[in-house]
């Protein structure tokens, strides 16, 4: 009955040990290519708003223009296509929330 | 009745200016862009871009905004190498994307030999000016014209559903709601002019925010923001768009709508 139980324990610890050494293995797989599309994602969350950018409140404006500041050195270390491409992409997004923020403290 | 001195210099050195935005040219030419910064270094020829090829199925938003042509000549930074990797001219110009139910040409082919063939030269190809002229008559009679130069009149076939401009391209645009910008401006004029009624909806179907704001217009205090005839003539403000691809300010009451006060 003991022997059975440390066999069973055994086989339980063995297959949760292979779980977690696969599951690393297909994490860091999928790590360099989840990195590079990772700056992507938060490019489009943050310039889909531009559309609504006159009805955001003035904090969710500054934080989206805070965001665009902490992703540009990102975009700046993407291939030479990818750089041009998203650094002008990225700037026109964070000027216009820039000037609605402007106009706004202009009145 | 003698006209003062300092009028009539003025008259005289402003006159150059006003007439270059005034001038009338040949629908056909309007909007012609040439894409040669790096041509000669690269041995082909530069690209004669017209518009209106384009405008008939795009906004303007969609390539200065999403695909990320510059405004301003020479600031984009378009190269074969962009267009290959899928960015400008080959975020369509793909051989895959299919518009009207035909796949797009894909741009700068890798290993091809611009001379011999016949895909490099669509684009990379010495302008035929009566081409373009057949060209863009061929277009045009589908589209209700105006103006001293019979252009298309973008305005009136969008608002007819004549044409259905694309403002989302997969896989380059980010899904967004569309825009609902229905403010209009009043512009008062200071000359002889009725005043200016400016429309943030019409503007809006094909600008989106971006295109203008606030590259063209920038914050300013309301009211403050003075805008004169001149200005707009040397491509400044309304002159942007409206001295090189949108109607030309030689149509006058396009603009000057509103009754005189």
């Amino acid at each position: 009955m003991r022997r059975g139980r440390s066999w069973l324990l055994a086989a339980v610890l063995g297959a949760g040990a292979a779980f977690t050494v696969g599951a690393a293995q297909a994490v860091l797989a999928q790590g360099p290519a989840a990195a590079t599309q990772d700056w992507k994602k938060e490019f489009e969350e943050i310039c889909a708003k531009t559309q609504d950018a006159m009805a955001l409140p003035m904090d969710e404006l500054k934080g989206l223009v805070s965001r665009c500041d902490k992703l540009k050195p990102r975009i700046e270390k993407l291939d030479e296509s990818q750089r041009k491409v998203y650094s002008r992409r990225l700037q026109v997004c964070r000027d216009l929330y820039q000037f609605v923020i402007e106009s706004r403290e202009k009145g | 009745m003698a006209v003062p001195l300092r009028i009539a210099v003025l008259v005289v050195l402003l006159a150059p200016v006003a007439s270059r935005g005034m001038e009338v040219v040949p629908a056909h030419r309007y909007g012609l862009v040439q894409f040669g910064n790096r041509a000669a270094a690269a041995k082909v020829p530069p690209v004669s871009f017209d518009h209106w090829s384009h405008r008939a199925r795009f906004t303007c938003r969609l390539c200065h905004v999403d695909v990320g042509f510059a405004m301003t000549a020479g600031q984009t930074g378009i190269s074969a190498s962009t267009n290959r990797s899928g960015y400008h001219c080959g975020a369509c110009h793909n051989g895959k994307t299919v518009l009207g139910g035909k796949p797009v040409f894909a741009s700068c082919s890798a290993g091809v030999d611009v001379d011999e063939s016949p895909s490099c030269r669509r684009c990379h190809e010495k302008r035929d000016p009566e081409k373009a002229r057949r060209d863009y008559e061929a277009l045009a009679e589908k589209f209700p014209r105006k103006g001293q130069a019979r252009a298309v009149d973008w305005e009136e076939a969008e608002a007819k559903g004549l044409v259905r401009p694309i403002d989302f391209v997969e896989g380059v645009s980010i899904r967004r709601a569309p825009l609902k910008m229905d403010k209009e401006i009043s512009i008062e004029s200071s000359g002889w002019m009725t005043d200016v009624l400016f429309s943030h909806r019409k503007h809006s179907v094909w600008n989106g925010c971006e295109v203008c704001h606030p590259e063209i217009y920038p914050s300013t205090k309301s009211g403050t923001k003075k805008t004169s005839m001149i200005g707009i003539s040397s491509g400044e403000s309304c002159g942007v768009c409206h001295t090189k691809v949108a109607f030309p300010i030689a149509d006058c009451e396009r603009c000057h709508v509103k009754p005189v006060r």
